[in-house]
């Protein structure tokens, strides 16, 4: 494999956190609210993959984004265990492809319950998937300089756009200038 | 002569024989032409006002999905990567448990002599599938492959 003793890798300590031991179903109906109350440290966490594209320096964002959502999902237990689970139940055996559509009378009394007991309101039609601004307060990765080469050929001037000289013969296709 | 005064002779009837009918017979029409056209034209168009609704109320179906699934992708990927760097691990110390009696032999390399050349030492470069997968077994890697045939 091409990873050496050289990558420094975490250990399976810091690798291990508790994870979120729910299924799909679950995760789907739960998905707009989890989205709304996890929203600052989940755009951290993708900034942070979008940004340095390793999955190594965004380990304790990845962290942060996991326990955000067990505390979520600790809270829904507590508050609206009954209707998260017919809403969940509803969503897997509604359809094949867990679909929200069918199932908008029990998705009213779980939203019901959320908004009372815990505050959150589900995030108006489409909210995802519009575009955000970032507003934390993240460092922006330094811009990669281009390479310079020092062995340039003999007689080749190495011209700036500026100071080029004009074409000899102009141009064939006239009509782009 | 005689025989041929008692024939009779097979002639027209009277009036002469019917007219044969050989001019070519339309059918009758259902309706106008321009009726014809104009049912077709307003049935079409309702049709294209039926689709539009529909196309309308599925994209929207669509846009909530996609907006369920995007929320949930941090956590998702979270997981994922934790569960990635893992398996790079153990992947690494089973080699250098394998390779340990190899004289020369460098756990990444090929005998020292690095895969990628020109990029910096610590610089993690993702591994392919094939060897990701390489110390599990095979149905192991054809199931992360062909994984649609369990859909």
């Amino acid at each position: 494999m091409v990873v050496t003793n050289d990558h420094e890798l975490p250990t399976y300590e810091e690798l291990t956190v508790e994870e979120v031991p729910i299924s799909s179903p679950g995760l789907r109906a739960a998905a707009h609210h989890i989205g709304k109350y996890c929203l600052d440290v989940n755009d951290e966490f993708m900034m942070c993959k979008q940004e340095t594209k390793d999955p190594r320096k965004c380990l304790n964002e990845g962290k942060a984004v996991t326990s955000c959502a067990l505390e979520f999902f600790r809270k829904l237990k507590g508050n609206c265990f009954d209707e998260f689970q017919i809403y969940s139940n509803c969503i897997d055996k509604s359809s094949s492809r867990m679909d929200f559509e069918p199932c908008r009378k029990t998705q009213a009394v779980y939203d019901k319950c959320v908004f009372e007991k815990m505050g959150i309101e589900r995030p108006e039609h489409g909210f995802f998937c519009k575009a955000r601004v970032y507003t934390g307060n993240r460092p922006k990765p330094p811009v990669k300089e281009p390479q310079v080469f020092g062995d340039l050929p003999v007689g080749l001037k190495d011209f700036k756009e500026e100071e080029r000289p004009p074409a000899k013969y102009g141009q064939r296709n006239w009509f782009i200038k | 002569m005689a025989t041929a005064e008692r024939v009779k002779q097979d002639m027209p009837p009277k009036g002469g024989y019917r007219k044969i009918n050989f001019a070519r017979v339309f059918p009758k029409p259902f309706a106008s032409s321009r009726a014809m056209v104009g049912t077709y034209l307003v049935c079409t168009g309702v049709g294209w006002y039926l689709y539009l609704l529909n196309d309308r109320l599925v994209d929207r179906y669509q846009v909530e999905s996609r907006s369920s699934l995007i929320a949930i992708t941090p956590l998702l990927d979270a997981e994922a990567d934790r569960e990635y760097l893992k398996q790079l691990r153990k992947n690494r110390e089973t080699e250098e448990k394998l390779m340990k009696n190899v004289k020369g032999w460098k756990t990444g390399t090929l005998y020292g002599e690095p895969v990628y050349k020109t990029v910096d030492k610590k610089e993690l470069i993702e591994p392919g599938l094939n060897e990701y997968y390489v110390h599990a077994p095979d149905k192991v890697l054809y199931d992360r492959v062909y994984w649609h045939k369990y859909l």
